[in-house]
């Protein structure tokens, strides 16, 4: 057990977004048994010269995680599909109100950046 | 099996309120009295076997309190009551009284899943959707379970706002 209030870096202290790989597939959304996913996203026409047609790519305007109510199983890290999501050990996260719990893609992608090796715990 | 009129010693439950030491703020001195009503009490433990939280002598009266008191960065040892659990609506009653026995000053934190929101558990009829709705809370943990880290870190909120008001 370790006594220096240093967790290990595969700890899972909180679920962190890469904004930029998520497709908005909603596959985190309707698999959380808690409910605890939002996400919102609308579908914008990108024309790439040359192609036949547009191609139609989602663009994500929102996503949050509610901590209060997450159960941390990490059924949303494990079936993404393109690893947007990811354990992070960060565990310094309390609120002052049950509300603040609720995180956005700021916070989450902060986290995605911050300390830890990065390694899931299934790879290791 | 205890009979249906008898809940919970609430009284043992409040004579059982500890005093402890927090480890990374040697002056932060806190009473902690821990409703472990479900796994996250076991993280609270941890966080005490871990060396985290450092109990000071069990045997200490009211007065030796005080002097500890006077030590700390607040000038009072502030009781924590610590609700780790699922908080279903036979035991609400136990909380609430609890709650309404300890002494000032005093904060309650929230620990966990369950005591935050009800958790996994929002849906059930039988479970409380999170303590504050019964008491006011001072300081939300997340975690499923929190981290014993998470606790201390939770703990310093709780003293940062004390320090500020």
């Amino acid at each position: 057990m370790k006594t220096d209030g240093q967790v290990p870096g595969q700890a899972h202290g909180v679920i962190a977004l890469t904004a930029s790989a998520c497709t908005s597939c909603m596959i985190c959304v309707r698999e959380c048994p808690s409910w605890c996913i939002e996400l919102e996203s609308h579908d914008v026409e990108v024309t790439d010269p040359g192609a036949r047609r547009p191609r139609t790519v989602s663009f994500l305007d929102a996503f949050t995680i509610d901590f209060g109510l997450c159960m941390y199983c990490g059924i949303c890290v494990d079936l993404c599909p393109f690893d947007a999501l990811a354990w992070r050990p960060d565990f310094d996260y309390a609120s002052r109100s049950a509300a603040g719990l609720v995180q956005g893609i700021g916070e989450l992608e902060s986290w995605q950046q911050g300390p830890g090796d990065g390694t899931a715990i299934s790879d290791s | 099996m205890a009979s249906g009129n008898t809940l919970m010693p609430v009284t043992a439950l409040v004579s059982g309120a500890r005093a402890y030491r927090v480890a990374a703020d040697p002056t932060l001195c806190v009473q902690i009295l821990d409703l472990g009503l479900a796994c996250c009490a076991l993280e609270v433990g941890s966080a005490i076997a871990a060396g985290l939280l450092v109990e000071i002598e069990q045997s200490l009266g009211i007065g030796e309190l005080a002097t500890v008191a006077e030590g700390t960065s607040q000038g009072a040892v502030t009781t924590i009551l610590l609700i780790s659990g699922t908080i279903t609506d036979a035991l609400a009653p136990a909380v609430l009284r609890a709650w309404s026995q300890l002494s000032e000053p005093k904060a309650a934190v929230s620990f966990g899943a369950c005591a935050n929101t009800g958790g996994p558990y929002w849906d059930a009829p039988t479970v409380t959707k999170g303590i504050d709705q019964l008491i006011p809370v001072r300081v939300y943990v997340p975690g499923c379970p929190p981290r014993p880290e998470a606790l201390i870190a939770g703990l310093l909120k709780v003293r940062d706002e004390i320090v500020v008001t």
